[in-house]
């Protein structure tokens, strides 16, 4: 599947759209998918590199998925006669790009010993096989851009937050999933909306091991926030933070019309526990009263940032590009380029340094236009 | 069209069964319902219509049984209409007589009941609609490769420089005497090295500097676009095949009290930052500011480059003069890249940053500032006496950037920057197709997400020009000279500024679509009052054609 986390973003809109991105992604996706000029591989891991600028030989080992892509019609049928619950071959999204059933292993008869292949006996195409063949394949390109993107804080690290130890305690990202699935946010477990909500911000930016703001933190509290404030208008949202990241474009009228809403205490809390009561209780310093308050709340949204990813060092390896500080991939220049260290070898989007959508979609064009320069792209003459 | 012809037609269907996976739907019936349609040549089942094998089957079939109309009834448009234009036109058929009827997501997926039915009303409808297609023509038109960039700053001086170095020729437009007016801000504030960009640009064999012109004029559409210049109270004209625009942001002092004498080093007084740069490269100080204070926040809660600006100053001011530095804002604007790394170096060099809840109070008296503001981290109302303030400064666009995006029908954003056709999809393109923006004048000033537009900008007028030629869907829209009135509705909400008006032999005027500006959006053709424009494809008869099918069955 292509596109990313972008993909699993929902629209942030209340009766307006609220500018968040997200339904740009699914049109990036389908020009890309049905362009003639490009070809997308799944599944794959690039094993080795060679040669240089103009003339590069990239080693790949595909790993293809149980069902091929290329022949899969999304007709439902697999999924249909499926006995497992939950199915264990089905769409993972319903506007997956490329529009393509997939199947899980680990929910699988057939990996639990038995001898099921209902899914196969149905499929009309022959698209779904079991024993996949793994292969190898080299590639003769001019030029390599590598856009992986980003992982999301886990919020683990920060313990005392309660993050994986007390449900009520979520990441944006899961705020952002159950908003794509269901709609509203829910009490965890039941099917009441919480009254009170407490976004924490700058988990996993700015902190002893991030010298970095992940840029869109800000922005997606905030609209999450206004969604939770127009759905119930009653609830009450409190936002612990440094510095609100209010500057882009469009986004102060947006903050203007929005924040007065939502409750501001600047600071960052340091633990969150869980009261005999089921709620969720934050410790935090009001900078402002200049003392340790603490305040209840039914959910408390953890504001993770944007980390670089785990398997960056490996492919910094293969490629011979250089890492930054931070984890991200080192630039030639010290701002924000596309150029590596290792001329021909681009960087677009998250995996150079922390962007919002706009932002990367900026950084992804301006690399190609890197590529066309490194290349040189034929002018036709007029005619 | 007269209904004969429309019974002459020689539609073949192609209905889609998803590999028997709409099983609400009783095939069968529904193609039986459909054969029997006059006009109807053949109704074709298949499985697997978006494979090769069903595809190839369906080209050979239009090719050999002399098709001119296809209805496919299948999954979404959204999908597979590329791939299922792009096969029939390899069978010859144009690419517009093509009509599809969604009959699975919109359809046996969703309903239950007469699923049936519904789809079969839903083919009725693409049957009737296909029936009134006509061919539109798609032709490669030439493109001017040369291009144009209005300014002569930072941005546009890269720009220019990149252009070129992908082989296009370009002319830059600088209404200044001097190349680089302005670049020096960049150079200084945003830790950029624009020295050697000038001599770059002057040495370009490909980049042509013309200075001291005014845009007087500009017409045409992408690919072939005609601009007026006056130079010297002399007006000529030249041709363009895309333009670029880097007319820039200039900046405004919020709070100015002070004098702005070559003395003020020796006085207190509040300053902007670029008077601050030339006080840091003056030589010949007598005294160094013992404090200097730097204010934001107070109006502008938009501004990267603002905080840029106040780190780098903050730093330099450190490093040569020593002096106390205390910044005040109420939020530290860190979400640029390496913004929250100088904020920390800013930090350790002795910087103390100040946030303050409630606007400062700002007084001169007795040759120095006094800002008055409630600390937050204190919690307690402070004065800072210092005898330098480096004050808030306003970004707003470059002067007549307003009268200039007048002249190419651009729209403006609330801040009066250039408003990017989509802020999501396409950064640098304006909604006049051919003309694009980068830098300053479109809001963007910090360098990197400048450095982005710069780079983006390339692609997209690459893009258009390096094919040498573009494609161009002949006629699709249209106005009937005839029934127009010249009321200039059209050319008013047309949001690509693609309709001009043209006297016409005889003297009267009537509007007329450019075939290569038009974005195909159909808003003219529905706001029309003479209903003198066709947007083919969605032509009256054929949308009334489809309502009448709906009710029919």
């Amino acid at each position: 599947m292509v596109g990313g986390h972008a993909a699993s973003f929902p629209c942030k809109a209340t009766d307006v759209c609220v500018g968040c991105s997200a339904c740009v992604v699914s049109d990036k996706i389908r020009e890309a998918v049905n362009h003639p000029g490009i070809r997308i591989l799944t599944g794959c891991t690039i094993s080795g590199l060679s040669g240089v600028k103009g003339n590069f030989l990239v080693k790949i080992a595909q790993e293809p998925g149980h069902v091929d892509a290329g022949r899969c019609i999304a007709c439902g049928l697999c999924t249909e006669v499926c006995p497992t619950d939950p199915k264990a071959i089905c769409l993972p999204q319903a506007d997956a790009a490329p529009l393509a059933h997939s199947l899980d292993e680990g929910l699988c008869l057939r990996w639990d010993g038995k001898k099921c292949e209902l899914c196969r006996g149905v499929c009309p195409t022959g698209a779904i096989e079991f024993d996949r063949n793994c292969h190898e394949e080299e590639l003769r390109v001019g030029a390599v851009v590598v856009a992986t993107g980003f992982q999301v804080f886990d919020a683990r690290e920060k313990g005392s937050l309660g993050y994986g130890r007390y449900p009520g305690v979520m990441s944006g990202l899961d705020v952002e999933n159950v908003f794509r699935r269901q709609g509203t946010l829910r009490l965890p477990g039941g099917d009441e909306e919480p009254d009170r909500i407490a976004f924490i911000q700058c988990v996993g930016s700015r902190d002893e091991s991030h010298s970095y703001c992940s840029h869109v933190c800000c922005k997606y509290a905030m609209k999450l926030a206004a969604l939770i404030k127009h759905q119930r208008p009653e609830a009450r949202v409190t936002m612990f933070y440094i510095d609100l990241q209010t500057a882009g474009k469009g986004f102060a009228p947006f903050f203007e019309q929005y924040g007065e809403g939502i409750e501001f205490v600047r600071g960052v809390p340091v633990e969150v526990v869980q009261t005999e009561s089921g709620q969720l209780e934050v410790k935090f310093e009001d900078i402002s009263l200049g003392r340790v308050c603490r305040d209840t709340f039914d959910v408390v949204v953890l504001s993770v940032g944007i980390s670089p990813r785990g398997d960056s060092w490996d492919l910094a390896r293969v490629l011979g590009i250089d890492m930054a500080e931070d984890g991200f991939f080192d630039t030639a220049t010290p701002v924000g380029s596309n150029e590596t260290t290792v001329s021909g070898i681009l960087l677009a989007g998250t995996c150079q340094g922390p962007k919002d959508i706009p932002d990367s979609v900026a950084h992804g064009i301006a690399a190609a236009s890197k590529a066309m320069e490194l290349l040189g792209m034929p002018v036709q003459a007029d005619g | 069209m007269d209904s004969k012809h429309d019974m002459e037609s020689r539609i073949g269907v192609f209905v889609c069964n998803c590999g028997e996976g709409m099983k609400n739907i009783d095939f069968d019936g529904l193609t039986e319902k459909v054969a029997g349609v006059p006009g109807v040549l053949s109704v074709t089942l298949s499985r697997d219509l978006c494979l090769d094998e069903g595809r190839e089957k369906m080209v050979s079939l239009t090719r050999d049984k002399g098709v001119d109309r296809v209805v496919i009834a299948a999954c979404s448009p959204d999908l597979k209409e590329d791939m299922f234009r792009q096969a029939l036109e390899s069978a010859g058929l144009n690419g517009n007589l093509i009509s599809m009827a969604n009959i699975r997501e919109q359809c046996s997926w969703v309903h239950d009941g007469d699923v049936t039915g519904k789809a079969a009303e839903l083919v009725m409808m693409a049957i009737e609609r296909a029936r009134l297609l006509n061919p539109v023509e798609r032709r490669r038109l030439p493109v001017n490769t040369d291009v144009l960039v209005i300014g002569g700053g930072f941005s546009a001086m890269s720009t220019a420089l990149r252009l070129s170095g992908v082989g296009l020729r370009t002319t830059m437009l600088v209404r200044e005497p001097v190349l680089g007016a302005g670049s020096g801000e960049m150079e200084h504030l945003q830790g950029v090295d624009a020295g050697w960009i000038m001599a770059a640009v002057e040495k370009e064999p490909m980049i042509d500097v013309l200075t001291c012109v005014q845009m007087i004029g500009a017409e045409g559409e992408p690919g072939n676009l005609t601009v007026k210049v006056m130079k010297d109270g002399v007006e000529s004209s030249r041709q363009f095949g895309a333009i670029v625009l880097a007319t820039g942001f200039r900046t405004e002092l919020l709070v100015d009290r002070g004098s702005t004498d070559d003395d003020v080093i020796a006085g207190p007084s509040i300053v902007s930052q670029e008077r601050l740069r030339c006080m840091l490269d003056s030589s010949s100080l007598d005294s160094r500011p013992a404090v200097v204070g730097f204010l934001s926040d107070l109006a502008d809660e938009d501004s990267r480059f603002a905080t840029l600006a106040t780190l780098n100053s903050a730093l330099a001011v450190k490093a040569r003069w020593g002096s106390e530095v205390y910044v005040l804002c109420r939020d530290v604007k860190v979400d640029s890249e390496g913004a929250e790394r100088l904020y920390r170096r800013a930090r350790e060099c002795g910087v103390v940053f100040v946030k303050y809840d409630s606007a400062p109070r700002i007084a001169l008296e007795d040759g120095i500032v006094t800002v008055e503001a409630r600390d937050v981290f204190v919690g307690e109302e402070m004065i800072l006496a210092c005898d330098l303030l480096v004050g808030e400064e306003l970004l707003s666009p470059g002067e007549g950037a307003e009268a200039l995006g007048c002249l190419f029908g651009l729209r403006l954003d609330s801040g009066g920057f250039y408003q990017d056709e989509n802020v999501h999809l396409y950064p640098v393109s304006s909604e006049r197709k051919g003309v694009f923006f980068v830098g300053g004048c479109r809001g963007n000033a910090d360098i990197t997400r400048v450095q982005a537009d710069i780079a983006s900008v390339v692609t997209r007028v690459c893009g258009l020009l390096c094919p040498g030629s573009l494609q161009v869907d002949m006629e699709r829209v249209k106005v009937d000279p005839q029934k127009c009135v010249a009321c200039l509705t059209c050319i008013r909400v047309c949001p690509h500024g693609a309709i001009r008006l043209v006297r016409e032999e005889g003297g009267t005027d009537v509007a007329v679509v450019s075939d290569s500006g038009c974005d195909a959006c159909g808003v003219c053709a529905a706001i029309c009052p003479a209903k003198a424009i066709e947007f083919q494809g969605y032509r009256d008869d054929e949308l009334l054609a489809q309502i009448r099918a709906a009710g029919a069955l």
